[in-house]
């Protein structure tokens, strides 16, 4: 009889704790973020809206692959009030669960960093950049363009996310495959550099590898860079001389959200201006609107205007997606 | 007191039949043996009567009750296991009260119950003991008070003295017996053993393939088995093949291991094989003449080689060769002088009604 | 006729109400994800197709050939080393035995993920270990690709063979071992030909644990294939990756990598069917003493085999009290990251706790009696809840987390956001090591004890409950620690299925490393070492009295 009072006592216990665990967050205004962003950059923006807004966030933040999978799991009872951090290219494909909304800024922001139908708006940009370890290449000696990164002396030396499981990495792969003209030749190419690079899982890997002298050069990305960069690890960013692409990022309010006032607030709140340089200073996010002084500000970002970039087909990319993937699966498959 | 009844009893594993078509009674306070080798369904058997395997066709009755479909903790009956099973996390008088416990028995009546019964056991002064600190003996002692406790209509033994050692199975037999006269339980008991069967019961079920052999007495079992198996498996009695050489009424002459034996039975055809069986207490060492020449006036004797001689105290065991060389063991009175050594030859008599022949099969 | 009363009728019931629970929360749910893999996405008309591309693409034939590789070598090495270590610890006098067996089962606890970036920290292209062994001129390669996930597998897995089978060297019947001695055997001898075969079963079994982990486990090969495909990543990336969707490919894999899994099961019953090893141990059979230098021998190697697979947790520990600026590791020792932790919530940890408690409690509730049924019973519905409960064994959490996603979102049960829906993913997936392990327990109780008991008359569900419950109880506790440890260290459901309010520490530690927070990552894992050490540590206590296997 012992032990059934035990076995009782513990489950008394339980649901006591269960029924102050749910106690202690109530009451108070509210929302839920789905964010693919980083912790720090998710703890940074919930503290500064809640501060300026009185409402609290509730952050889910995993890989944005996983949201969507998420977000199209809940489609029918959604949990999410607003999805954020994640590439254009996924917000147009998911537009069907968004609501839309005229964010207050939006004009700040050129018109190809948002949607037509205000479905989703852009918040950050992302810039394909080559990252360069200097302790492993001293700087004179590392590459200035994709060109270079062909040269065999690379072999084994670079450091790119596999295509398959990065928004980033694919557009750079396709972006590659435009500028080197989209035909037999080009694949060549792109066989080329892929015979030089090891393909990471995630992206992390390729920034955190680089900046440990893991992997010399990564194909990287321009925030990533600059992060390690200046918090003292010898890398040095390389805006590719013969061009580069500019990734949206950006946040839609989820049709059927719950808390639809506070998910517009904060989406307001993400393009503010002080929002947009308090999360370059912390994390070197390039922001969407361009009317902030960006040399002025760490990083010393050269202006969007100042870089060379090349037209991106991001529709044809997209329609090709599978095809392509497969082919570059192959290619790099080959190319071990 | 309670009758048991197995009706038509059936129990198949697969293709197997395990228990096939078995009918039987047993007597109010009779004391039952289910005798066999292995695999011959006996323990299926008896656990169809505890209620632990399920009875496929046909029915079993406790009296007048039909039981077979009654689960196992109401059948009221007790079961000895083999293994023990006395419980390990409850001391000697804990796994005796377990029984009454069960029965809602009020505390004081459980005290003086436990205390008789595992003084009937001869374990009253180890109540509180526990299980670990007893041999084997007593644990199962432990087990037999345990059922006994309960006054159950029927006692059930599954093998309960094979884990034992030779001179401890003799001595808890007896106490088993007398136990269960005292108090008058029917009981049903299995055993492999056919020594420890003869010994102690009322009658006796041989069981071969699922199947009952023969049923009856103890003596009439080893005396008259009714077929070539149950004579095999009742004693170490010689199964020699043979065949029919002659009929002369009531007499028929089988020829078998290279020697003849004048038999009495049922009339066979000559020609036909058969198995006779002798048992080894049947045969006498006859002092006959060097040549091994029959001396016998009516000249039932045979000659063979003795081969070994073992000496068991009060009796002598003699391993022969028949003529072709079929072997033959031969027991005499320890006291009987038997001069032959290993290579020597012996005259044997018989006593033709003590041969029994069953046809071949 | 059929069914005598109690009896059948309380198998039957633990049956059907596992087979019931298992169907809403496992079959249901898997078939949700996995259907997508016969149904064309445009027209929902069945299909081979996924299943027509795998076979024809290089490529998944290459990620099914690494990861079954990874699988055997891993299981290969993994014998190779834990059944002499097995030994040493069972039956050889071996110095600081308390310590080394405590050390020994700490991979359990540690998160793969963390314990490979801790991996890579020091033996990586650039690793602290590498760079310096290079310096003294050793040329060592680094730890990227098959080698090195081999490696982490054999040393983060292989508790999962020691511990059965050092149970299973102190079950073998010290007569047994005797007769084979007085026959002439030398000891080697012996050991191979007596010894083995007997705790073959327990080897077996352990062994198949880390086959289907290492088939199973993506957050090793996440960091160290490097280029190499591997099954269990490619359905994450097809499940789950920003970039290449394909729910009908992942599907037909993850049905693959269901296939494998249950073949392997299968093998490993026949094996088992047609062997009977059972030895009646009376007592624990006494250390075998050996000469100084076969003493020594034996010590060097079990320290060394036990200090080697403890490096990933020195690794982290070093880590968590390095200072970091951003992602930049600046080797300068600080207590900054703890710090850091402690300013947040306590959330993460308490939740851990509690939920890994939750679902404890309940797969040891319902694994017992599933695994007595099991163990005591054969009838066609005892099979097929054999087979169902060892799917979750095969299935990754990332594909049974969508699933119950898709199946509790909306509709007649809605749990999603909550613990609830945690739990259950925990339990489900937990699920057969808890079968297993109370059905191994029951294997060691006699089934005439039960019998004898209903024979006076107490009823099956009583018997079940005042009897043979309690005399599992040190075994079922055992086994429930185990559970509880290894569910504060799950991911791969948890971060499908977490709603902020219910974020745990693995959570924070993955988005803490995938972030720019290392040192955070690393000091919550060494804060989670310590919480769930302790009740590893007294399960180990209890585990030498009992003298017992639970895996």
């Amino acid at each position: 009889m012992k032990r059934e009072g035990t076995a009782m006592r513990m489950g008394l216990w339980l649901g006591l704790a269960l029924a102050i665990a749910g106690q202690a967050e109530a009451a108070e205004r509210r929302m839920v973020l789905y964010s693919a962003n980083d912790d720090t950059v998710n703890k940074m923006v919930a503290e500064g809206f809640t501060k300026s807004t009185g409402i609290a966030i509730d952050v889910v933040s995993t890989g944005s692959g996983v949201l969507f999978r998420r977000l199209a799991s809940e489609q029918a009872n959604p949990q999410a009030d607003v999805v954020w951090g994640v590439s254009s290219v996924l917000l147009k494909d998911g537009t069907k669960y968004f609501q839309p909304y005229a964010a207050k800024d939006r004009d700040a922001i050129p018109a190809q960093f948002r949607d037509a139908n205000n479905l989703w708006i852009g918040t950050n940009l992302q810039i394909l950049v080559i990252a360069q370890n200097t302790k492993a290449i001293p700087g004179a000696e590392g590459p200035t363009g994709w060109g270079d990164l062909l040269d065999p002396k690379w072999k084994g030396r670079i450091a790119y996310t596999d295509p398959a499981n990065s928004g980033s990495s694919y557009v750079t792969a396709t972006a590659l495959l435009s500028l080197w003209g989209g035909d037999d030749a080009a694949w060549t190419k792109m066989r080329a550099l892929l015979a030089n690079t090891k393909v990471l899982n995630r992206s992390t890997q390729v920034f955190d590898g680089n900046g440990s002298g893991e992997y010399p050069l990564g194909i990287s990305l321009e925030y990533a860079g600059l992060l390690w960069a200046e918090n003292g690890a010898p890398v040095r960013v390389t805006y590719p001389a013969d061009g580069t692409v500019a990734l949206v990022e950006g946040a839609a309010v989820i049709k059927g959200a719950a808390n639809p006032a506070e998910a517009k607030a904060f989406v307001d709140y993400l393009n503010e201006k002080p929002t947009q340089e308090q999360l370059l200073r912390a994390t070197f996010r390039r922001p969407a609107r361009q009317d902030i002084d960006l040399a002025s500000l760490p990083g010393h970002m050269p202006a969007l205007s100042a870089l060379k970039l090349l037209p991106y087909d991001d529709a044809k990319w997209e329609a090709a997606r599978r095809d392509t993937l497969a082919k570059l699966k192959t290619a790099i498959q080959e190319t071990r | 007191m309670t009758a048991i009844r197995l009706e038509g009893v059936t129990r198949s594993y697969g293709a197997v039949r395990a228990v096939d078509d078995v009918s039987l009674t047993v007597n109010e306070g009779e004391f039952f043996t289910l005798l066999g080798p292995s695999g011959c369904g006996k323990t299926t058997l008896l656990r169809m009567i505890a209620g632990f395997t399920d009875v496929e066709h046909g029915s079993i009755w406790f009296g007048a009750r039909r039981i077979d479909a009654v689960p196992a903790h109401r059948r009221n009956t007790g079961m000895v296991f083999q293994s023990y099973a006395v419980f390990p996390n409850l001391t000697v008088a804990g796994n005796v009260a377990y029984g009454l416990r069960a029965r809602k028995v009020g505390r004081a009546e459980t005290g003086a119950r436990v205390a008789r019964a595992l003084a009937s056991v001869q374990l009253g002064a180890l109540g509180e003991r526990w299980p670990h600190e007893l041999s084997g003996g007593q644990l199962q002692r432990v087990a037999i008070a345990r059922s006994l406790v309960i006054e159950p209509a029927v006692l059930l033994f599954d093998e309960p003295l094979s884990n034992l050692d030779a001179q401890l199975r003799t001595q808890l037999r007896v106490e088993i017996r007398q136990l269960q006269r005292q108090l008058g339980l029917t009981a049903v008991y299995v055993t492999h053993d056919q020594e420890e069967a003869l010994a102690v019961s009322d009658r006796i079920a041989v069981m071969r393939a699922g199947r009952v052999e023969q049923v009856g007495p103890p003596e009439a079992i080893y005396r008259t088995p009714g077929t070539a198996f149950v004579a095999e498996f009742m004693g170490s009695t010689n199964m020699l093949p043979g065949r029919i050489e002659a009929v002369d009424g009531a007499e028929i002459a089988v020829r078998a291991g290279g020697a003849m034996f004048r038999v009495q039975g049922a009339a066979g055809t000559v020609g036909d094989p058969v198995l006779l069986s002798i048992r080894p207490e049947t045969m006498r060492v006859l002092a006959g003449d060097a040549d091994g020449r029959s001396v016998t006036e009516d000249g039932r004797s045979v000659t063979a080689t003795l081969v070994l001689r073992e000496f068991l105290g009060p009796t002598l065991r003699l391993h022969t060769v028949l003529p072709d060389g079929t072997p033959l063991r031969v027991a005499a009175l320890g006291g009987q002088e038997i001069r032959q050594g290993a290579g020597g030859a012996l005259l044997l008599g018989y006593d033709a009604a003590q041969i029994i022949l069953y046809p071949a099969s | 006729m059929k069914g005598i009363g109690g009896l059948g009728a309380f198998r039957a019931c633990v049956c059907l109400a596992a087979l019931l629970f298992l169907g809403v929360f496992l079959v249901y749910p898997l078939a949700t994800v996995l259907l997508a893999s016969v149904r064309d996405p445009d027209t929902g008309a069945w299909t081979l197709a996924p299943y027509r591309q795998i076979a024809a693409s290089r490529y998944y034939l290459g990620s099914v050939g690494n990861s079954l590789l990874a699988g055997v070598l891993s299981m290969g090495f993994v014998c190779v080393l834990a059944v002499p270590l097995a030994f040493c610890l069972a039956r050889l006098e071996v110095p600081g035995k308390p310590v080394l067996l405590t050390l020994a089962s700490l991979p359990l606890v540690l998160p793969s993920f963390v314990g490979a970036y801790a991996l890579v920290l020091l033996f990586g292209h650039a690793g602290i270990a590498t760079v310096a062994m290079r310096d003294i001129g050793l040329p060592v390669g680094s730890i990227y690709g098959m080698p090195g996930i081999v490696i982490v597998f054999t040393l983060t897995l292989y508790p999962y063979v020691l511990m059965p089978v050092m149970a299973g060297f102190q079950a073998v019947d010290i007569a047994i071992e005797e007769a084979a001695r007085n026959l002439g055997g030398s000891r080697f001898h012996v050991f191979r030909t007596v010894l083995l075969p007997v705790v073959m079963p327990s080897v077996l079994a352990g062994a198949l644990l880390v086959f289907i982990e290492a088939l199973e486990n993506f957050g090793v090969p996440a960091v160290l294939a490097e280029d190499r495909p591997f099954l269990a990543l490619d359905i994450f990336k097809l499940f789950a990756g920003e970039s290449d969707s394909n729910p009908g490919a992942a599907g037909a894999l993850s049905v693959l990598l269901v296939a494998c899994t249950a073949g392997v099961l299968v093998l490993q019953r026949r094996w088992l069917a047609r062997r009977r090893f059972a030895t009646g141990a009376r007592r624990v059979p006494p250390p075998i003493v050996l000469g100084r230098g076969g003493r020594i021998a034996a010590g060097v190697f079990c320290w060394a085999v036990v200090l080697l697979s403890v490096l990933p947790f020195a690794a982290v520990l070093v880590i968590s009290f390095q200072h970091f600026r951003g992602p930049v590791l600046n080797w300068e020792i600080t207590l900054s990251n703890y710090a850091a932790l402690l300013r947040g919530s306590y959330r993460p940890l308490w939740n851990t706790l509690l939920l890994a408690s939750i679902a404890a409690m309940a797969v040891t509730l319902l694994g017992a009696p599933i695994g007595y049924v099991l163990a005591r019973h054969r009838s066609r519905l005892s099979t097929l809840l054999d087979i169902v409960v060892t799917v979750p064994f095969a299935v990754s959490g990332t594909v049974l987390g969508i699933g119950l996603v898709i199946a509790f979102n909306s509709g007649w049960l809605v749990l999603t956001g909550g613990w609830l829906i945690l739990s259950v993913a925990f339990v489900v997936r937990k699920l057969p090591f808890s079968v297993r392990s109370a059905g191994a327990i029951v294997h060691q109780i006699d089934p005439s004890l039960e019998e004898a008991s209903i024979n006076l008359g107490v009823s099956p569900l009583r018997t079940f409950l005042t009897m043979t419950v309690p005399m599992m109880a040190a075994g079922l506790a055992g086994g429930m620690v185990l559970v509880w440890v290894t569910v504060t260290s799950e991911l791969s459901a948890t971060i499908v299925l977490y709603s902020s309010r219910w974020r745990t520490m693995t959570v924070l530690m993955f988005q803490s490393l995938e972030g720019t927070a290392p040192g955070e990552a690393a000091a919550a894992a060494s804060i989670l070492i310590v919480f769930t050490a302790l009740p590893l540590l007294l399960v180990y206590r209890l585990l030498q009295r009992q003298g017992m296997g639970v895996l």
